[in-house]
């Protein structure tokens, strides 16, 4: 209904308007030349007349806008320093944030690359993993053995497809059937044959693996990541449908997965080989558990039907749980059978797979999401304060145009396009920053993968993220200055070129007040944390961590039966300490600190079972306990002369003899596992100092590689059978002498060609990589606590330079009445120190009250810790101090004479 | 006689404009300037009529269609442009001119009551 009208039709008015009004005054008497004057005055100037018309139009704002930023980007190209510094700045703080966003993006908010995520459901609100022995769980059913998964599959009709996989993983050695190479190590997943179809999933090549594969009897295939495919066979198209050898037994790849997908877990080293659940057997062997109705090993992942309540579902799987327990009733003992009433089930949103890295991450995630915020907050900060010294500087402009009639809101408009403009370029840079910097993340934080699933280049919800928070930045930063702008005076265009009055200066003191706070929260974050880290590495493990090496191995790969290993690991102890510098040599299934033990029930012969009778046991080879430095506080160590013959012996620490024997000499007492038919297996024969193997002060038993109990559960006998396994070698050099990777694989080989070393350490980087988590968190929040206290150095030195700089009339009066250097010096400095001293007062209480948030990560040292506090703050004051000195000494070096002319 | 500038002028309040034009147009069509020289007539040369600022306020009044505008010839036989009150711009005019009694009159009271209240101080 709006329409346009021309302009010409409005001058054309306008000229009409003229023409009468002339027309009137010569008729009220005024010359021609009177008239003419006096109506095109009373009209005013006709092109402001003109503007305003055009300016009527709706489009108006959008040609303002488009005018407004020509404008700043001339005059932003006139001041490259300030428009490149304040970018670089901005690029800083928004490349920090987005950075710590693409991980929290990745690890906390992003569902798995499959069809329809929200329809999938998954069992279990924990995750837990590997294998959990009986027929009861405490608190919930979250893994289940193969004989439920089949309950719930066949009797559960609210899904359209309920799948099940390996809750733990397992490494097989790999070979390829044609061509001679060595047998290699690659992660492998058993998943149910309708895994792909329940994830949606389609092949890449070849084709997926279905229900027909999971069968007993089916030919043995496998599914082949592309990761894999790609890494290690170049996408050779010959692979799809050739034999590999897979822990000695011929499986056929049948295809390759799709290159987003890693699998149903977001973790640091995903699975290289999905197989069917059914060739367990045919590759695990004797330690099989695929019939073991009492070994649960399975996730499940289900789709649920389109209209399907997952709450019904949940009813009904309970329902069928507890049917299938009391199916088992006769095969529990008495404690478990009480139990079987609490038995239940949990059905959660499973979209995202299993979350296991969501549990790990999330608290620090939050705490470096909160760092980064803080950093962004001083950057703004910072380039709040540019902008207002750049404000201060185009006074005189501002105040002109205001004087020849510019409205207020248009400058306003200027100001805040100006700084929208510079944070979005600022964002443009920080995308490449938070690239470099993600990838640098992923690569501390993954350490231990081979490749990490999680992408570091942006996707499209870190783009609108970045984005985001450039307007966001560009708005905080941008309204305080834009303000201040419009607060000039017209008439002080017309006055000298120096304003006397210290305008604008309150604000900027606010903002380096700001700096100082959130600086000190920073630094004092990053002491903490640091402490924690350093109080974590160095507090005492009860082995020693010096001139120790930990060579990873599996047997099984190799293809070793259970009767072959006690000769195996012999032979290899020859092997190794034949190694010049090798001082000794043990074998131990899970060396200190290397992330996995087994636990099992204890019951101690004459004694009533305790409630919680769980302790954590480890399979060593003799000889152990001297190549790790785990000091025997009383008896003895394994020696040759336990045999598989002799009398079952055991070592245990101290909490263990805390625990179960209370007080008395545990020694010569007599104690068994998991079955309570055999309390009178092991005598124990030695205490161990306690060692930080897993966590902390765990009751730990150590059982000899030559001994094998019976029990009377084939499951129990199967994994005893595994245990003998032993995955660790330890060897300790001597000191000053250096061993040779090559030299350690050549030993190897004299053994057995065959058996693959998996990965070589020291044990000092094993025990590190357990705190990678802390270490980044420490490394980071101190990076970005540097980053804060320079950037608040600057904010000081400008403020502090700018001060020097207007006063510098009145500096120069104060000399030559007669005021030395250095009382110019203080009295500069005092301001600075002021400002400072606001900044502590300000953020002492800030930094007390976000401690509590870091307290749960804080290992060793109180969140009040006044030391760190203390050394945070001289931190933050010392370069403080420096960076007001140099315009301080500045203002000292004015000559009096210079001063007072400049006037 | 006094001279222009002696005379007590009032400028107008913003948006009073758009009341004044309306209310001239009862009238009858009538083009930019003789609406201002009506106004300024009419109000015995009290109120002050900015011609600059009069056209962009005929251009408002237009967009909303308070008022119509056609090209014609004026009583001296110039070409100008003619502004007609439309229907709409009639009730407008008189919602407004109510409200502003209403304001008048209150503003009225509450400036006589201060002037009693001084008085009495």
């Amino acid at each position: 209904m709006f329409h346009r009208r021309p302009q010409s039709d409005f001058s054309e008015e306008l000229r009409a308007h003229l023409g009468l009004e002339i027309e009137r005054l010569r008729a009220e008497g005024l010359s021609e030349d009177e008239a003419y004057h006096a109506a095109h005055r009373a009209l005013g100037n006709l092109a402001i007349a003109g503007e305003r018309f055009y300016e009527s139009s709706r489009w108006m704002w959008l040609e303002h806008a488009m005018q407004d930023t020509r404008q700043c980007l001339r005059r932003l190209r006139k001041t490259p320093a300030f428009t490149i510094t304040a970018i670089l700045t901005l690029a800083l703080g928004i490349g920090a944030t987005t950075s710590i966003f693409t991980l929290v993006d990745a690890v906390l908010l992003k569902s798995l690359p499959v069809a329809n995520p929200s329809q999938l459901y998954r069992l279990g609100n924990e995750v837990h993993c590997c294998v959990w022995g009986g027929f009861t769980q405490s608190d919930e059913f979250s893994i289940v053995s193969y004989e439920l998964y089949r309950q719930f599959r066949d009797h559960t009709p609210g899904f359209e497809e309920l799948a099940a996989f390996d809750a733990g993983g397992h490494t097989f050695g790999v070979r390829r059937e044609r061509g001679k190479s060595a047998a290699e190590p690659y992660l492998g997943e058993f998943v149910s044959g309708n895994y792909f179809s329940m994830f949606g999933i389609r092949s890449y090549a070849g084709r997926v693996l279905t229900a027909e594969d999971d069968r007993v009897g089916a030919s043995p295939a496998v599914m082949m990541s592309y990761r894999v495919w790609q890494q290690k066979f170049g996408l050779d198209p010959s692979v799809i449908g050739d034999v590999f050898n897979m822990n000695g037994k011929a499986f056929t790849v049948v295809g390759v997965t799709p290159p987003g997908f890693f699998g149903d877990t977001l973790r640091s080293s995903t699975p290289d080989f999905f197989l069917p659940i059914a060739t367990e057997p045919l590759l695990i062997g004797e330690g099989s558990i695929i019939g073991q109705p009492n070994r649960a090993w399975l996730d499940l992942i289900g789709r649920i039907r389109p209209g399907a309540v997952p709450l019904a579902i949940q009813a009904q799987m309970r329902v069928e749980l507890q049917q299938w327990i009391r199916s088992h009733e006769g095969e529990m003992d008495a404690s478990s059978r009480a139990d079987i009433g609490k038995q239940t089930l949990y059905l959660t949103p499973g979209g995202a797979g299993i979350t296991s890295m969501r549990h790990d991450y999330e608290h620090w995630l939050k705490i470096l999401m909160m760092v980064s915020g803080f950093v962004l907050l001083i950057v703004c900060a910072n380039v709040a304060n540019l902008m207002l010294v750049r404000g201060m500087e185009r006074r005189q402009q501002t105040s002109l145009s205001m004087a020849l009639g510019a409205r207020p809101m248009r400058i306003v408009r200027q100001a805040l396009t100006e700084s929208l403009i510079l944070s979005l370029l600022g964002g443009a840079a920080g995308l490449a920053v938070a690239f470099a910097d993600t990838r640098l993340i992923l690569h501390f934080a993954f350490q231990t993968g081979t490749a990490s699933p999680i992408d570091a280049s942006p996707s499209l919800p870190v783009l609108l993220f970045a984005f985001g928070v450039s307007l966001f930045t560009g708005a905080l930063f941008g309204i305080l200055p834009a303000w201040m702008a419009t607060r000039v005076d017209p008439v002080e265009a017309l006055r000298g070129a120096r304003a006397t009055r210290q305008s604008g200066s309150l604000p900027r003191k606010a903002l380096v007040v700001v700096q100082a706070a959130l600086s000190l929260v920073l630094l004092s974050a990053s002491g903490l944390l640091t402490q924690t880290l350093r109080n974590m590495e160095h507090r005492d493990f009860g082995f020693e961590q010096e001139r120790r090496m930990i060579l990873s191995v599996d047997p099984v790969l190799a293809g070793y039966k259970p009767g072959q290993l006690d000769l195996l690991y012999r032979r290899l102890h020859d092997s190794l300490t034949a190694i010049p510098g090798v001082a000794a040599e043990a074998a131990v299934l899970y060396s200190p600190q290397g992330g996995d033990s087994w636990n099992d029930m204890i019951f101690i012969e004459g004694r009533p079972r305790l409630a919680t009778n769980v302790a954590w046991f480890d399979r060593v080879s003799t000889g152990y306990f001297e190549t790790i430095g785990n000091r025997i506080i009383k008896g003895r160590s394994f020696s040759e002369q336990d045999t598989a013959a002799s009398r079952h012996v055991a070592v245990v620490n101290e909490s263990f003899a805390k625990k179960f024997f209370k007080g008395e000499d545990p020694i010569g007492r007599h104690f068994g596992n998991a079955e309570p038919g055999l309390a009178g297996e092991y005598e124990v024969i030695g205490v161990a100092k306690d060692g930080r193997y897993f966590s902390e002060n765990q009751p730990f038993y150590f059982l000899s590689e030559s001994q094998t109990a019976l029990f009377s559960d084939t499951a129990n006998n199967a994994g005893e059978v595994r245990s003998h396994y032993l995955h660790d070698i330890v060897i300790s050099t001597t000191p000053g002498a250096t061993v040779g990777d090559q030299q350690i694989r050549r030993a190897f080989a004299a053994v057995d060609p065959n058996l693959p070393v998996i990965t070589m350490r020291s044990l000092s980087d094993q025990v590190a990589s357990n705190f990678s988590q802390q270490r980044l968190l420490a490394q980071l929040t101190s990076l970005f606590g540097l980053l804060a206290l320079v950037l608040g150095s600057i904010g000081l030195y400008g403020v502090t330079a700018y001060t020097v700089g207007s006063r510098t009339n009145e500096i120069g009066l104060r000399m030559a009445l007669g005021a030395g250097r250095t009382s110019v010096v203080t009295m500069i400095l005092r301001g600075a120190v002021i400002l400072v001293a606001c900044g502590l007062a300000v953020g002492i209480p800030l930094t007390l009250l976000s401690s509590r948030f870091l307290a749960s990560q804080l290992f060793g040292v109180s969140r009040y810790d006044p030391a760190i506090l203390s050394i945070a703050a001289l931190a933050l004051v010392f370069p403080a101090l420096i960076a007001a000195l140099i315009p301080a000494l500045r203002a000292s070096s004015i000559s009096p004479i210079v001063a007072l002319r400049a006037e | 006689m006094l001279s222009r500038e002696e005379k007590n002028r009032v400028a107008l309040l913003q948006g009073t404009l758009d009341l004044l034009i309306l209310r001239i147009l009862v009238f009858g069509p009538q083009h930019g300037q003789g609406i201002a020289r009506a106004i300024q007539l009419n109000s015995e040369d009290v109120l002050l009529v900015d011609h600059g600022a009069l056209y962009p306020a005929l251009q408002r009044l237009e967009s909303q269609a308070w008022i119509a505008a056609e090209w014609g010839v004026s009583s001296n036989n110039r070409k100008a442009r003619f502004y007609t009150l439309t229907a709409k711009g009639r009730r407008r005019l008189v919602r407004e001119t109510g409200q502003w009694r209403k304001l008048a009159t209150a503003m009225a009271r509450i400036l006589d009551l201060e002037k009693l209240e001084v008085l009495e101080g």
